[in-house]
């Protein structure tokens, strides 16, 4: 009776222990899915682009605006249209709006210095996405320009430094002369060009991210260097335009174009038609995940603004005609929901 | 019967006149800008929280203290009558220089401030060539200037971008330009500032302001009053660009960066702002308060765009907008403003008048019809052209006014000799003489002048105190009309109107408002203060005998009243005669201790009934050209003697009205009664029988101790 009641009592007991671990264990996962749902509501995040109506930004923004949509914190968006002065209103009154992450694509690597370090000051997260600015913040996520350039350039020297090429004369295009990608893409250039003073560089022009103009430009170079042999630009959607010369001149046989974007379907339809030689892609909606996986680190971090400053690269995939398939070519309406 | 009394109470509550007296406002060029910044003020304070935040606003005023630099200098431009697209390529070769002076050359803030303003003289002074002394369309040649300037920007921006962006120098003294504060006030904002204040100064007050302001209002006026046309614009275009340069170099100390879209479209924003602030693209008008607003504006409402997050070409778009709807409104505005004006301004009010007993053509009348001024003799027949007031002194010379602002005198016995005894200016109506000989005139359109007895002109006062919560500026005179002196020297004259000028007494009339005063001038004192208003047109003052009151005429109102100034009734008005058969003018003592009136037109019972129609008077003013208005009968030569009961003791007409129509005023010396017609061409001299041949108006005034 006696040992039947002590196994009775420690079979409960030992049951209730068991059954109530089990249920210390339920209930700290419990605690830790609140804390990571509770530390979403009421919270602002602001994307500044360079300007809406093209590939990225709005990939970008849809992908953002849908994490805060099933996360509960509110997404704003301000456009400058391509302004440096509006984007500078832009952040200087979020400065004192007080949001808790402002998501910037710089619109050259200067212009907003100063008045991010002063946001990083008041205590807004900082997440520089694709240009990066002179002024380190938060988080960086987008691509390594100085490492695309390089492995551009290599391209162009491997085509143009052999010596059955057509001749050893490439044109380099150019953005706006102080965004980031011209500013790190013009150093990786010249670190390798500059190494082969065989290549012949007839032309660096800026194309002030305008197809239309970047056609002109092409159009051009070609007049007055008939043999060129190869061109690069720093990004495909200005770049479209070279393209676009260059078929029209007959010439995408004769002339290596090389580019990099993020990697749309209309893209790789540029890449199928020839438009583009050489296509670096770094996957746009790879960098928009990251970003949204950053803003949720963010904003369940306790640390400062500005406490701790990282970057992450995103690797590059090259493609050519040939190599297409590599390339997995997304659609915006994919992330509109 | 209903009908009228809800037109009387609705004329007698509701300012109509007040309309046309805002509209007369300089500053009503300024309300427009002015209520749509208070608007867009009000909508950013709602629709963006913490848009006037104080945290807010040392940003909202760097970015203004830029902008309206550039909108300053644009206002001048519009203002010299020019335009100058080129602005936005000036301001983005400015950032640039500052930026390559600063990070590339390490010059000092001073050198690069330097560079950066010569090259606004240079731009400028392009521009200022091209269009002031070669005379090019100042449109495409600011055009052009905008295509190359930004085209030199561009190459050069490509040479120094890469070591501009290596090099940002981050100097103490530019982050002190670019963050600094003066008692919370940013510095560039206070540069700014200082620069619009001397700017408005020089716009309001100097010559160099004024020949822009003539240049852009009326080139070839401006050529002619010999001001340097080339020069004047030329400069205004140096002095847009230096403006614009310094906007440059303050944003460049601020963001430290040029990029590709520096200054682009800044033009639009910058004539946006410009016309928005009510500064007229067709040049002549605008102020630096006006520039400023504008510049706000835009400023606010481009803010408020980015902060509610709307796309970069939708506000664009609304912007472009805002620019068409402003230009609209001030072409609308500078052609229909004095249209609207014109229309407005003339408000007839309800005036029921009381009819007189009985018609003057009933021989029984105690007014009836008769002949007796047919018999007056002219004096100065086609000398005088409207002496609205006649006078004798001691020495029986006549003194009248003339049209073109002169005294004549006219030399006792015969008065055909004539001189001008005094040249004041305007048109001299009523006349007086102090105790002094001193010759006392209501000078129409100018005030009280005073003709000393060496003929010296001095002015006593031509202005008075302003009435309380009073939209016009009523404290000058415009309509100073009769007078006469209280036996301490005190002047008492009345002013027809407050509303209208000599020429437009007929439109005063048609009004029938009490626009008109009593003014006591008080030359013990020096001070002028306005005694009695409401008076339908005041008219004829006449001092009474008793020395503490005078009778005054309100002429659209036709009746006499008696006001008290001093004694027991002080302060008191009494009706003499109400329900005149014609409009009185000028009252003067007669021989025989009472007094005369001069009537200067004749009611008519059509114009009567107007009279308590003022919505009819209205139409006819808005629809009909003035000389088809109604008008009262002006064609009869009216003079009445009375008592001070009010009773009618003698009638004098001129019944066709062929010598003496109009009559003004009436002054019986020696046994003769003078005639004045502000409207005719001599005085009439009618001797009255039974009259004191001795008696001299002066000594019933002025007896000698």
């Amino acid at each position: 009776m006696m040992t039947r009641m002590v196994l009775t009592c420690l079979t409960i007991a030992l049951t209730g222990g068991l059954a109530g671990g089990a249920l210390a264990q339920q209930n700290k996962t419990e605690e830790q899915r609140s804390t990571y749902y509770d530390s979403f509501p009421g919270k602002k995040v602001v994307f500044v682009p360079m300007s809406m109506g093209f590939d990225l930004t709005e990939l970008w923004a849809a992908q953002m605006r849908n994490q805060a949509h099933d996360l509960g914190y509110s997404f704003d968006i301000r456009d400058p249209n391509w302004s440096s002065d509006a984007g500078s209103k832009a952040i200087t009154a979020l400065i004192t709006e007080k949001p808790n992450i402002v998501v910037v694509q710089n619109l050259d690597v200067q212009v907003y210095a100063r008045l991010l370090k002063r946001a990083n000051d008041a205590g807004i997260k900082v997440l520089q996405v694709n240009m990066m600015s002179l002024q380190q913040t938060d988080s960086y996520v987008g691509v390594d320009y100085v490492k695309l350039a390089e492995r551009e350039a290599e391209a162009l020297v491997e085509r143009c430094a052999a010596p059955n090429a057509i001749s050893h004369k490439v044109a380099l295009i150019y953005s706006s002369p102080t965004d980031s990608g011209t500013v790190f893409h013009r150093a990786g250039w010249h670190k390798v060009l500059d190494a082969h003073p065989e290549i012949q560089i007839v032309a660096e022009q800026a194309a002030n991210a305008d197809p239309s103009k970047a056609r002109g430009v092409m159009e051009t170079i070609l007049q007055q260097h008939a043999d060129l042999c190869g061109v690069v630009g720093v990004w495909d959607g200005q770049d479209s335009g070279v393209g676009a010369a260059l078929q029209q001149a007959n010439k995408t046989g004769q002339v290596l174009m090389i580019t990099s974007g993020g990697g749309t379907k209309e893209a790789c339809d540029g890449i199928d038609r020839g438009l583009y030689g050489l296509y670096f892609s770094y996957d746009a909606p790879r960098i928009g995940s990251l970003l949204n996986e950053q803003i949720a680190e963010l904003l369940q971090s306790s640390a400062g603004a500005g406490t701790t400053k990282v970057s992450y690269y995103v690797p590059l995939t090259p493609a050519t005609k040939q190599s297409i398939s590599s390339l997995s070519c997304w659609r915006l309406e994919q992330y509109n929901k | 019967v209903l009908l009228e009394t809800l037109t009387r109470i609705r004329y007698r509550w509701v300012p109509d006149h007040v309309v046309g007296e805002l509209l007369t406002k300089q500053w009503m060029d300024n309300a427009i800008p002015f209520a749509a910044l208070t608007a867009i003020g009000v909508f950013a304070a709602t629709a963006v929280p913490g848009f006037f935040d104080i945290a807010a606003l040392p940003d909202l005023g760097r970015q203004f203290a830029e902008f309206g630099l550039i909108v300053l200098g644009a206002s001048i431009v519009v203002v010299s009558g020019g335009i100058d697209l080129s602005v936005g390529s000036v301001y983005a070769l400015a950032v640039l220089v500052s930026l390559i002076g600063l990070d590339v050359q390490g010059w000092s803030l001073a050198q690069a401030a330097a560079a950066t303003i010569l090259v606004g003289i240079v731009c400028g002074a392009i521009n200022g060539i091209l269009v002031g002394y070669l005379r090019l369309r100042a449109f495409l040649t600011t055009l052009v200037a905008l295509i190359i300037y930004r085209c030199v920007y561009e190459i050069i921006f490509l040479h120094y971008g890469i070591s501009i962006v290596g090099n940002s120098s981050d100097s103490p003294t530019l982050e002190a330009l670019a963050a600094g504060a003066v008692f919370g006030i940013p510095i560039s904002l206070v540069v700014t500032l200082s620069i619009c204040a001397a700017w408005h100064v020089v716009l309001s007050r100097m010559r160099q302001g004024w020949r822009l302001i003539a240049v852009g209002g009326a080139r070839r006026s401006a050529f002619n009053a010999g001001v340097n046309v080339r020069w004047t614009v030329c400069s205004a275009y140096i002095w847009c660009s230096v403006l614009t340069s310094l906007a440059g170099f303050m944003n460049a100390a601020r963001l430290n960066s040029a990029g590709s879209d520096t200054g682009i479209g800044l033009e639009v924003t910058a004539l946006t702002a410009v016309v928005l602030g009510g500064i007229s693209l067709g040049g002549g008008r605008g102020s630096v308060p006006k520039a400023l607003m504008g510049a706000l504006f835009v400023l606010i409402l481009t803010d408020v765009l980015i902060a509610r997050a709307v796309s970069g070409p939708t506000s664009s778009l609304l912007l472009g907008i805002i620019l068409l709807l402003a230009v609209f409104l001030d072409i609308r505005w500078l052609k229909n403003r004095h249209k609207l004006l014109h229309k407005v301004y003339v408000s007839p009010t309800y005036l029921a008048l009381k009819t007189p007993a009985s018609r003057v053509s009933d021989p029984l009348s105690r007014f009836a019809l008769n002949d007796k001024l047919g018999a007056a003799t002219a004096i100065g027949l086609g000398k005088l052209e409207g002496p609205e007031d006649v006078i004798l002194d001691h020495s029986d010379n006549l003194y009248c006014g003339s049209r073109h602002g002169d005294i004549y005198r006219f030399f006792a016995p015969t008065y055909q000799e004539s001189e001008v005894y005094a040249h004041i200016g305007g048109h001299p109506l009523g006349l007086a003489f102090d105790r002094d000989h001193n010759l006392i005139a209501c000078v129409c359109g100018m005030g009280l002048y005073r003709v000393l007895p060496n003929r010296n002109v001095e002015r006593l006062t031509d202005e008075t105190n302003r009435t309380l919560l009073s939209i016009a500026d009523d404290s000058a005179m415009r309509f100073a009309d009769d007078l006469d002196i209280a036996p301490d020297g005190r002047i008492f004259f009345s002013e027809g109107t407050t509303r209208y000028d000599v020429s437009q007494w007929g439109i005063d009339g048609l009004e029938s408002r009490g626009n008109g005063r009593v003014i006591c001038y008080d030359p013990r004192t020096g001070k002028t203060r306005t005694v009695l208003r409401h008076l339908v047109f005041a008219n004829g003052i006449c001092m009474h005998l008793d020395g503490q009151s005078l009778l005054f005429a309100e002429t659209w109102a036709c009746r006499i009243s008696r006001y008290w100034f001093d004694g027991p009734r002080e302060g008191q008005i009494e009706r003499v005669i109400d329900g005149l058969p014609g409009y009185p003018d000028n009252i003067n003592r007669s021989s025989d201790g009472h007094y005369w009136l001069a009537i200067a037109g004749m009611r008519s019972p059509v114009l009567d009934l107007a009279l308590r129609m003022p919505g009819f008077r209205r139409r006819m003013a808005r629809r009909c050209a003035a000389d088809a208005w109604m008008v009262p009968n002006l064609n009869r030569g009216f003079v009445v003697k009375f008592s001070d009961e009010g009773d009618i003791l003698e009638v004098l007409w001129d019944r066709n009205g062929q010598k003496h129509p109009m009559i003004t005023s009436v002054r019986e010396h020696r046994g003769v009664l003078y005639l004045g017609g502000v409207h005719n061409n001599r005085i009439g001299a009618y001797r009255i029988p039974e009259a004191d041949q001795n008696w001299c108006a002066l000594d019933s005034y002025w007896k000698k101790e």
